[in-house]
């Protein structure tokens, strides 16, 4: 349990802001403080399990960060020349920042996946359309129900060898009977579904929304320190003082008191939950040495 | 006080010349447990449907519903409903929803619904699953859930209609046993509409009979059950202890339960003739069907869903498998019918192993079977096409379908379709028929027709083999029965000797006579010793 213990739209805010930041800004300091926070979000959530994972994004950066100098010769310093194209190390300096980039994205997307689980999106969903979350709930009931049955048609045709697999023709036909008995199946169970939901009191009036979830000061809290961390760094942004000029030389902007302190309140907002998480852990093991 | 009376109602649906319902007057009090009985057709769903505005079907109505003294309604909560199919009745993804869903519709306040819905999951006991999607629950949770959905809404009237017709008979028992702490803890007023009324009649007060769309009877339970003696079909429906009495010609009051059973028989009846003479089973040589050493698991990382099983079905029998719900039973079925890859073992149909069949050889003249959900074999618009699909042909039939011939296969009743079906199993002329729960949802009279055919069906050298829960169903037909747990068969006899060594996996009429007569497991066996064991005239009687 780490930052899911907040409420489904507080954590939407804290993945909204935490990736526009980054991605408004390319400035190098911020990816990278960015693509440390994703990457210690995704190692506490998953445990260090996911070693694929890790090892394509590392293939997909090293690639990124490869075609940008093959293809861009700005830049003042040439390293070599490949086929009388000079290959610059502004333009390589550039590439795999803006790698860096996507990756830190995918990774703050991946966290997002295993931790917005699909009640909590149609929680989300649910605040902007109590109709929508309805629709999609039962769809996500019915469509594991519709393979279900399929399935075991299928099965039932072939025990009464009426339905073969011999051949692809043979399977196809197979396939088409059942798909369009189900369309019937469908229906006609529908009919069950909605005499439920009319003797419940289905569009009886006005309907009110039901969630687990509960919006507490604590999320609000949250709520309002990510957006405090996310509104530095994005003024300061707007402001042009973090820009930086890639080529012909790479200029990083000056140090000063406004850019440090929108680069510490961005790593603030990026180690946020990797922090919640292990002072968690750290937590549990203080009280369990306890007992 | 009287919370529901209905007066001179009579209905028709559209398109139809016959009445279904006509003329029916009866009033309800509140916190009464009232059970419906009558044949398929005598309109037991009609009238149901039309206590509650909601679920009325469209048709021609006159007369009246009245709720509480006012007209038909008083909100879509305060009229409970509850169908027979637990699977289609939910309506979200989740069990927290499904619990929501109906105080959603009703507009209430996300504060309250979250103390109803606690409660109420509590009081089921649905707090451990509460977070679940509703996919990963078993059929009788499901059931349960539909219940929890409707009782949020604080209903005064549950309306039931064979509620327990898809689960199994613990799932069953389970249900219907908190309907009934329902009604007295919280006197909430049931009727409900049943086929299986071995233990509804227990919890009901009172029992109203309905024949073709009247209603010929409504009184106390006991009441209506001792009159029940003229009426042979209505009474195949009725408990063991109620059949049983209906045989004799006592004054009594009329037995419902396994008890009061026990308490008729030991009043009425010596037993000094104990045993019943059963027939002795005799097979043939050659088997049909031979399972040795099967293990089988559906993955890799899961348990062993059959573990080393063994057993022999000889030509000409019928083989009956009981056993709990997950204990593997349908998984074995399918296995003899190729659907299932063992892993370990061999499976021989007719001294050949499955493998050695090819292509299409073991479906056509040799191996056929029936589905436990009857759905998923039709898939044409009629009846007609569904057998001539099959290539059924009509007069090698042991019965007639030709009636049904124009309708739809999903708008029959279970019990035809399960013949269509059994008709469709038939027409490649197997020689071992599988057979998957076909008693499921059937009322005593079409399980009486089953039984026939199967019967028929083995006199005609067919081998049957059937996974059921219907012990009753078993006993009547079956040549032996065994008993399946944890992916084996732990125990295999003819009926006579099989379910009077069970306690639970048993007839009524065995737990009727348990101890006092031996062997005993249908109504008709005890009738007999019954007949033998007649008092003397002024013996103590009743």
């Amino acid at each position: 349990m780490g930052i899911e213990k907040y409420n489904p739209a507080a954590i939407l805010i804290y993945f909204l802001c935490v990736t526009l930041v980054a991605m408004f800004c390319r400035n190098p300091v911020l990816i990278l403080i960015s693509l440390g926070g994703a990457a210690a979000l995704f190692l506490c959530r998953d445990g260090g399990g996911g070693v694929r994972t890790h090892a394509a994004f590392f293939g997909l950066f090293i690639i990124m960060a490869l075609i940008n100098p093959l293809f861009s010769h700005n830049g003042a310093t040439v390293l070599f020349v490949v086929n009388n194209n000079p290959v610059t190390a502004e333009a390589l300096i550039y590439g795999v920042f803006s790698s860096a980039l996507i990756i830190a994205v995918l990774y703050w997307f991946r966290s997002f996946s295993l931790i917005m689980t699909s009640d909590r999106l149609l929680y989300v969903f649910g605040a902007a359309s109590p109709k929508l979350a309805l629709i999609l709930s039962m769809a996500l009931r019915y469509i594991p129900l519709f393979k279900k049955q399929a399935t075991r048609t299928l099965r039932t045709q072939r025990a009464l060898g009426l339905y073969t697999d011999n051949n692809i023709i043979d399977t196809a036909r197979g396939s088409g009977r059942v798909l369009s008995v189900m369309v019937t199946w469908a229906l006609e169970n529908g009919i069950i579904t909605a005499d439920s939901m009319s003797a419940r009191g289905y569009a009886s009036g006005k309907r009110s929304s039901f969630s687990l979830y509960r919006f507490g000061k604590r999320d609000a809290a949250f709520v309002l320190s990510v957006l405090v961390l996310f509104a530095v760094p994005f003024a300061t942004a707007l402001t042009g003082l973090l820009e930086v000029r890639w080529y012909p030389i790479v200029q990083p902007p000056p140090a000063s008191a406004a850019v440090l302190t929108a680069y510490v309140c961005y790593a603030l907002l990026a180690f946020l939950p990797a922090v919640i998480e292990t002072g968690e852990d750290i937590k549990w093991k203080y009280l369990r040495s306890k007992i | 006080m009287e919370i529901l009376a209905v007066e001179n109602l009579s209905f028709s649906y559209p398109l139809c010349n016959e009445k279904a319902l006509d003329g029916v007057s009866f009033s309800v009090e509140k916190g009464d447990f009232v059970a419906v009985c009558g044949a398929t057709g005598s309109g037991k769903s009609t009238l149901l449907r039309l206590l509650k505005k909601e679920t009325a079907p469209a048709g021609e109505l006159t007369g009246e519903v009245r709720y509480n003294g006012g007209c038909c309604s008083g909100g879509a909560g305060s009229i409970g409903f509850v169908m027979q199919r637990p699977e289609q009745q939910i309506v979200t993804d989740k069990v927290w929803h499904e619990l929501a869903f109906g105080l959603e519709n009703l507009n209430i306040p996300s504060g309250e619904i979250r103390r109803r819905v606690s409660e109420m999951a509590c009081y089921f006991g649905i707090e451990e699953w509460f977070d679940k999607s509703v996919n990963e629950l078993s059929g009788g949770q499901k059931q349960l859930l539909n219940l929890a959905g409707v009782m949020v809404m604080q209903p005064d009237v549950l309306l039931l209609d064979e509620p327990t017709a898809q689960l199994d008979p613990i799932a069953a028992q389970e249900f219907i046993s908190t309907v009934s702490r329902l009604n007295r803890e919280l006197s909430l007023t049931v009727i409900i509409v049943e086929h299986r009324l071995e233990d509804v009649l227990a919890c009901a007060n009172k029992l109203l009979v309905l024949e073709n769309g009247g209603i010929s009877d409504y009184a106390d339970v006991r009441t209506v059950a001792q009159n029940l003696r003229s009426k042979p079909e209505l009474l195949k429906g009725m408990p063991a202890a109620v059949r049983l009495y209906s045989r004799f010609d006592k004054t009594c009051v009329c037995p419902i339960t396994v008890r009061e059973g026990r308490d008729f028989i030991e009043r009425g009846f010596k037993n000094s003739v104990r045993c019943v003479q059963g027939k002795p089973y005799v097979h043939s040589a050659a088997p049909a069907l031979e399972f040795s050493d099967v293990f089988f698991r559906y993955s890799r990382g899961e348990p062993d869903v059959l573990r080393g099983l063994s057993f022999t079905v000889y030509e000409g029998e019928i083989f009956c498998i009981l056993g709990g719900n997950g204990s593997g039973k349908s998984t074995a079925l399918e296995t003899a019918a190729r659907l299932n890859k063992i892993y370990s073992g061999s499976v021989k149909v007719f001294g050949k192993k499955l493998g050695e069949y090819k292509n299409q050889s073991l479906y056509k003249g040799c191996l056929s079977m029936l589905p436990q959900d009857v759905q998923t074999v039709f898939l044409k618009n009629t009846v007609a096409e569904e057998l001539a699909d099959a290539g059924a042909v009509a007069d090698s039939l042991p019965y007639d379908l030709s009636a049904l011939y124009e309708r739809h296969p999903y708008d029959l009743s279970g019990g035809q379709q399960q013949l269509v079906a059994l008709a469709k199993v038939l027409a490649s002329k197997p020689r071992l028929i599988l057979l998957d729960e076909p008693t499921k949802g059937l009322d005593a009279h079409a399980r009486g027709a089953i039984a026939e055919i199967l019967k028929q069906i083995k006199a005609s050298g067919m081998t049957v083999v059937i996974v059921t829960h219907d012990a009753e169903f078993a006993a009547e037909c079956a040549d032996r029965c065994a008993m399946f747990f944890r992916g084996e068969i732990t125990s295999c006899d003819v009926p006579g000797g099989f379910f009077p060594s069970n306690s639970f996996y048993t007839t009524a009429a065995s737990r009727i006579t348990r101890g006092y007569y031996d062997g005993a497991i249908t109504v008709d066996d005890v009738e007999r010793l019954c007949r033998a064991n007649l008092r003397e005239e002024g013996e103590r009687c009743l």
